[in-house]
């Protein structure tokens, strides 16, 4: 997709949240959509279900004015992440620049954590691109959680973060790490603005 | 790489209002750096060939005027 259109003076990125259901990738758009000054705000689409949960997905368009000429434009996307979802997630990767893996601390989520970063590797090669190279960032969250129920940072990046990227600890519902968060990965997609892209 | 989450309580604004200085940054870095694409370079006109039947374009004023003689 993105990156830099000389033409028109725009830069678009697209950034997807992945990672296994109820991790909190919906929390961290909440949460950044919250912090969005007003005259920043466009409209946050969240398809949910009675129960709360992503059924197709969530958009957050962030137009972050123009930079150093350019008309910059931040797409946000999570993923719904139940397993039944699976076309969901491949249509809302198509194109994608930079994934964010919001990992479920909990230790008893570790095996849904595993499944979905397979599928994340499974759908990112599906779509031509490789998952060794593209702009990823891990996010542990809910460290807010008792220390008795999840699992240590260590443990988690050890286990999850083999390509051994940027990764932060995170608490989406009361915004902790999130920002920190999109920081890493808008950092990494940027500086690929040269680079060419990778196919699998 | 580590992180430290929870001093997520930067104030409010103060979240976004960092992260835009800190992503202006890079894309200023970025777009500088870059070489903008090289626009296609005109190509040279090529001389328009002079067809075997060139004297017939030349003489289509004529021809002209003579379809329009025809025709009254």
């Amino acid at each position: 997709m993105s990156v830099v259109n000389y033409g028109t003076r725009e830069i678009t990125c697209k950034i997807v949240y992945y990672g296994p259901g109820r991790s909190g990738k919906t929390t961290n758009l909440q949460h950044i959509y919250s912090r969005l000054p007003e005259e920043r705000k466009g409209k946050m689409v969240s398809l949910a279900t009675e129960t709360d949960r992503t059924l197709f997905f969530d958009f957050l368009p962030l137009d972050l004015g123009t930079i150093s000429g350019f008309a910059t434009r931040f797409q946000l996307y999570t993923v719904p992440g139940q397993v039944y979802y699976a076309a969901t997630r491949k249509l809302v990767l198509q194109g994608v620049d930079g994934v964010v893996f919001v990992a479920d601390s909990q230790s008893r989520q570790l095996a849904e954590n595993i499944e979905s970063l397979q599928d994340l590797h499974a759908n990112l090669a599906d779509e031509g691109l490789d998952p060794r190279t593209i702009p990823l960032v891990m996010q542990y969250n809910k460290r807010d959680l008792p220390a008795g129920e999840i699992s240590a940072i260590e443990e988690l990046d050890g286990t999850l973060n083999f390509r051994g990227v940027p990764y932060f600890a995170g608490s989406a519902v009361s915004g902790g790490g999130v920002f920190e968060t999109l920081r890493s990965i808008s950092s990494m997609v940027l500086s690929r603005l040269s680079a060419p892209a990778t196919k699998a | 790489m580590a992180a430290d989450s929870n001093k997520g309580a930067e104030d409010d604004g103060g979240e976004f209002a960092a992260f835009m200085a800190d992503i202006s940054e890079e894309i200023a870095l970025r777009v500088e750096s870059l070489e903008p694409p090289p626009k296609p370079k005109p190509e040279a006109r090529k001389p328009t060939p002079v067809a075997r039947d060139a004297g017939l374009i030349l003489e289509w004023e004529n021809v002209v005027d003579r379809m329009i003689e025809d025709i009254r």
